[in-house]
């Protein structure tokens, strides 16, 4: 199960532009934020504490199970486990947006998980990935090409710090022209796409068959863990009894993560033999979560659009007839799932 | 989740509606931005019974007509539940009515008891009150004004009533029992675009009717906001039609629309075209504004919209069809139109994503869904709303049918229509010259669908007619047929096009008939005009009066203090034409008669009242008779001219 390439993945120009990629998109979600977001973290410390659970806690376990439920060779294997540490992105906010989940719930949890993935990733990448740097050290002898191959922690923090700075220069942006930082977020979103097509289109012209003799398992592996941290943050978040808006939040930040970093930690810290394997695994996976959560979007939007119509209501009689007001909705009238949810309509909203 | 009430007549649906909603909002009133008074269904439900009673106490009989003269607040909604529950009949009319209507109205519908807003209204009233013989009591709603002598504040009227109920009083549960589904709920005057007020008698059942086929569903958990008229019959409808499904309406006002669409956050609202053509106007200057980058992006988002909404149209069968569709077209295209919408989708979910939504944010987000009404609405505007994602259901209806005849719904959105007939409407085509029947008539292809001709209307929302005017009854109702006076026509996938008003058609001396309408609504599309109507009955040509945009002219660097110093300035008139020579192009359906060889800009606008009613439609005989000397001008021979 190797994927063999007659080339190098990337050429030079290639990762320059994959490299300008990063930037842009990471000052545009540094425009998306602001200092205050951070400081909500600590207001809604339980719906991020669940989220962090989830995305710290069953994502990489999802990403190792499947590595090795589907017997993936060391380089993929790597990647895969990789982009279940992830923090989160930006695109889950906007996602989150259309779902009708809490949107400062997930723009909370972004910014946490992209702080706590400074030390939590370099931890849970040497912890789950140890049987598979042995097969790659053992390769690498027996190819005589090196002595040991170890998880490159120091890089990785380092990669890591550097991703941080245009997000702080975009929050910067955000602090002093908003109407400036809206457009660099757009912008970014949109070159984002731009530039993953362009890999994907040059891809296919320098090796028009990657996709036939890409194996099947790392088709399912790179769909499935989005699929599956999306399954499992919503039925964690369920179980501890969180209402159906953080739910959606949650499961949401679960799956999507951070693409773009995953691709600087890759480009800076690794490299061959397994470094285009992992950027291929990256690829594959930036293409899919995108596939994959515009229809659990959809699913959410639809099958939460009573919820949110409810709570919306309260949320504006809230506004406008004070903070004390309280609908009488006619008996009947909420479904058992959110009539005694304090912030459905019995009593005030607590979320703002 | 829809939870429509069924009721056998107004009063009846008021006392179930506070059966069912019990607490929840019926009616918002603004005190500040983000301070809201409500008032509950029950709440209503009884300050309303306490007035019946007391209207019945002070005298008011069991299906008298009751004056309602006040614009959109909750005393109105207040004062109708009470004529309503004492089983007597509405007459409304808007704050803005003139003298010579409120005598008109009050003599006319024989009124004794009627309500005013405030004290403006109180003073005219009682300046008038020597021409008004039979007016006994005046009730005053505005709880700030000082009641004047001999009027009554509406506290009392209540009072009385409460302290009959306390009683033990049941008369306004007898008078609800008496009320027959054949009974006038209200007697509309329309000063329509010509001649004197006519009063529309409209029944219960009429209303009742409307209820069960209004195609929107709204819940508990809609809020609509309201700016229109309440004594238009269309605003009025909807307003009875939230009560019907708990919605809470938020009265709002032109001045602080803005602000309240964020708030308010609306699902739902119904408004006139002028409404659309001004949001949609500031819109666009937003995006004018934004810095290049932005622009871009929506000028992409846009085209995006555009093209995957066309698609959508085109694959359910919701696209324009004023001629028949052959099947092999259909056939052909429809793979064109799958791969487009395939190729599509994901740049259109993006930019719709990050691009549209912002801009419906500026309409307060959550609308599922506006209706237009009381006007056309022009296409472009109609399009725009579309292609970003606010869907617009135009409908189409009349006071006289008070008013839904037709309306598009989600599944059948036929841009340039105004829908299919609702449910039990029968609609005819008929020639205007012959009076033959066009559609339907199978002697004609395709049952007579595509053919242009005056739209005829029968059905259970049509009135029982002008009340004390059997003369013009007769000549518009005809065994249930009420002719509507409106051109129209059939498409061919089954929805209504209106082409004009029959009565508004400028016949020029060469015998061209045009109808000014569609023209005019293309002309008012120019950032520089405001307002404008055609001219030309029996000329030669056709000319224009317009009244010009002052703000845009100032954008252009052309020091205009007023209208007046605009309308004889050579610049001015240079860009006006320069606009008309770019939106009257023969590709956009302007024939060569119809062209505007002369115009003359006005140096003061209309105004709602005077030439503009109060859906802002133009009274054309008030224009013509004010600019008299203007429109013979524009038709003076060019020899003439320069002499003078």
């Amino acid at each position: 199960m190797e994927l063999e390439l007659k080339t190098q993945l990337l050429y030079p120009i290639d990762q320059t532009l994959l490299g300008v990629m990063i930037l842009i998109i990471m000052f545009g979600m540094g425009a998306s934020l602001t200092v205050d977001d951070f400081k909500a973290v600590a207001r809604r410390s339980r719906g991020v504490l669940i989220g962090f659970l989830s995305q710290f806690g069953v994502m990489p376990l999802v990403a190792l199970s499947l590595a090795l439920l589907l017997d993936l060779s060391p380089g993929f294997a790597i990647a895969l486990i990789l982009i279940g540490c992830l923090p989160g992105g930006t695109t889950s906010n906007m996602f989150t947006y259309f779902a009708r989940g809490s949107v400062a719930l997930s723009i909370s949890m972004t910014t946490a998980s992209t702080i706590v993935a400074l030390f939590m990733m370099p931890i849970l990448l040497s912890l789950y990935t140890q049987g598979f740097t042995q097969q790659i050290t053992d390769m690498m002898i027996a190819a005589d090409t090196g002595t040991e191959f170890v998880i490159p922690t120091l890089n990785i923090i380092t990669s890591l710090v550097l991703v941080l700075v245009p997000v702080a220069m975009g929050m910067t942006l955000r602090r002093f022209s908003p109407g400036w930082a809206k457009t660099a977020e757009d912008t970014a979103g949109f070159m984002a796409i731009i530039v993953i097509l362009f890999l994907l289109g040059t891809l296919f012209v320098r090796h028009g068959d990657i996709l036939v003799r890409t194996p099947w398992q790392l088709y399912v592996g790179t769909i499935g863990v989005g699929l599956i941290g999306f399954f499992f943050g919503y039925w964690m978040s369920r179980l501890f009894g969180v209402q159906p808006l953080f739910q959606r939040a949650i499961s949401l930040e679960t799956g999507i993560q951070n693409g773009p970093v995953s691709f600087a930690i890759i480009l800076l810290s690794f490299s061959e033999p397994i470094q285009s394997q992992m950027i291929w695994v990256a690829i594959l996976y930036s293409a899919f979560i995108v596939m994959t959560s515009s229809f659990i979007t959809l699913w959410m939007r639809k099958r939460g659009r009573f919820d949110y119509e409810v709570y919306r209501n309260t949320l504006v009689h809230n506004r406008l007839f004070g903070e004390n007001y309280v609908t009488g909705y006619p008996a009947g009238f909420l479904p058992a799932r959110i009539a005694h949810d304090p912030s459905q309509g019995s009593s005030p909203s607590q979320i703002r | 989740m829809e939870s429509r009430i069924i009721a056998s007549n107004l009063a009846d649906l008021y006392k179930k509606a506070a059966d069912k909603y019990e607490t929840l909002p019926a009616f918002a009133t603004r005190k500040t931005a983000l301070e809201w008074n409500p008032v509950s269904f029950r709440e209503l439900f009884e300050m309303g019974q306490d007035l019946a009673a007391g209207l019945i106490e002070i005298g008011v009989d069991a299906r008298e007509h009751v004056g309602l003269f006040s614009d959109n607040r909750l005393e109105w909604m207040l004062a109708e539940y009470g004529i309503q529950l004492s089983g007597a009949v509405n007459v409304p009319r808007g704050r803005d009515v003139t003298d010579d209507e409120l005598v008109y109205i009050i003599n006319h519908a024989g009124i004794r008891v009627a309500f005013v807003e405030n004290s403006e209204l109180q003073k005219k009233i009682l300046r008038l009150r020597p021409d008004l013989p039979g007016l006994q009591e005046i009730i005053l709603l505005d709880e700030k004004t000082k009641p004047a002598e001999g009027v009554r504040p509406l506290k009392e009227i209540t009072a009385i009533g409460a302290w009959q109920r306390k009683k033990g009083d049941k008369s306004v549960e007898e008078r609800m029992n008496q009320i027959r589904p054949d009974d006038l709920f209200t007697l509309i005057y329309t000063s329509g675009t010509t001649g004197r007020p006519k009063g529309v008698m409209l029944t219960h059942s009429n209303m009742m009717s409307q209820m069960s086929v209004i195609p929107i569903d709204l819940s508990c958990t809609d809020r609509v906001l309201s700016i229109l008229p309440i004594w238009h019959i269309f605003e009025r409808v909807f307003e009875v039609y939230t009560i019907c499904c708990g919605s809470c309406t938020y009265y709002t006002s032109p001045r602080t629309l803005g602000e309240d669409l964020k708030n308010v956050e609306p699902t739902f609202m119904g408004s006139a075209p002028r409404l659309w053509e001004s949001l949609h106007q500031r819109i666009l200057e937003n995006v004018r504004a934004a810095h290049p980058v932005r622009r871009a992006l929506f000028h992409i988002a846009y085209f995006l919209g555009h093209y995957y909404k066309e698609s959508i149209f085109f694959l359910n069968n919701n696209h324009l069809q004023i001629k028949r569709y052959p099947f092999w077209k259909r056939l052909f295209f429809t793979p064109f139109h799958l791969l487009r919408l395939l190729i599509l989708v994901p740049w259109y979910g993006f930019f719709n994503v990050a691009v549209l939504e912002t801009i419906r944010q500026s309409a307060g987000g959550n609308l599922k869904a506006t209706v237009s009404g009381g006007g056309a609405l022009p296409m472009e505007i109609d399009k725009f709303f579309n292609y970003i994602g606010i869907p617009v259901l135009e409908g189409y209806g009349l006071t006289e049918t008070s008013p839904v005849l037709a309306a598009r719904t989600h599944e059948i959105l036929v841009t340039g229509t105004v829908g299919p007939p609702v449910p039990d409407t029968e609609i005819r085509i008929v020639d205007i010259e012959s009076g033959k029947i066009l559609y339907p008539d199978p002697e004609h292809p395709h049952n007579g669908r595509g053919l242009r001709g005056e739209i005829w209307a029968k059905g259970p929302q049509v009135m029982k007619g002008y009340y004390r005017e059997p003369e013009i009854t007769r000549s518009v109702l005809n065994d249930g047929w009420f002719r509507t006076g409106d051109l129209g026509m059939i498409t061919f996938n089954d929805c209504i096009k209106i082409l004009g008003r029959s009565k508004s058609t400028i016949v020029l001396s060469n015998g061209e008939n045009l109808e000014p309408e569609p023209l005019e609504m293309q002309l008012r599309q120019s950032r520089y005009i405001d307002n404008c109507m055609l001219v030309g009955q029996d000329q030669k040509y056709v000319g224009a009066l317009i009244v010009p945009k002052l703000d845009a002219f100032r954008e252009e660097n052309i020091p205009a203090e007023s209208l007046k110093d605009l309308s004889d300035d050579v610049r001015a008139k240079k860009i006006i034409r320069q606009e008309i020579k770019n939106l009257m192009t023969a590709t956009s359906g302007v024939k060569q008669f119809e062209q505007i060889r002369e115009f003359r800009l006005l140096s003061e606008p209309f105004r709602i009242g005077d030439e503009l009613t109060n859906l802002f439609k133009l009274k054309r005989h008030v224009v013509e008779k004010k600019y008299e000397r203007t429109i013979r001008d524009i038709f003076l021979p060019k020899e003439v001219k320069t002499r003078s």
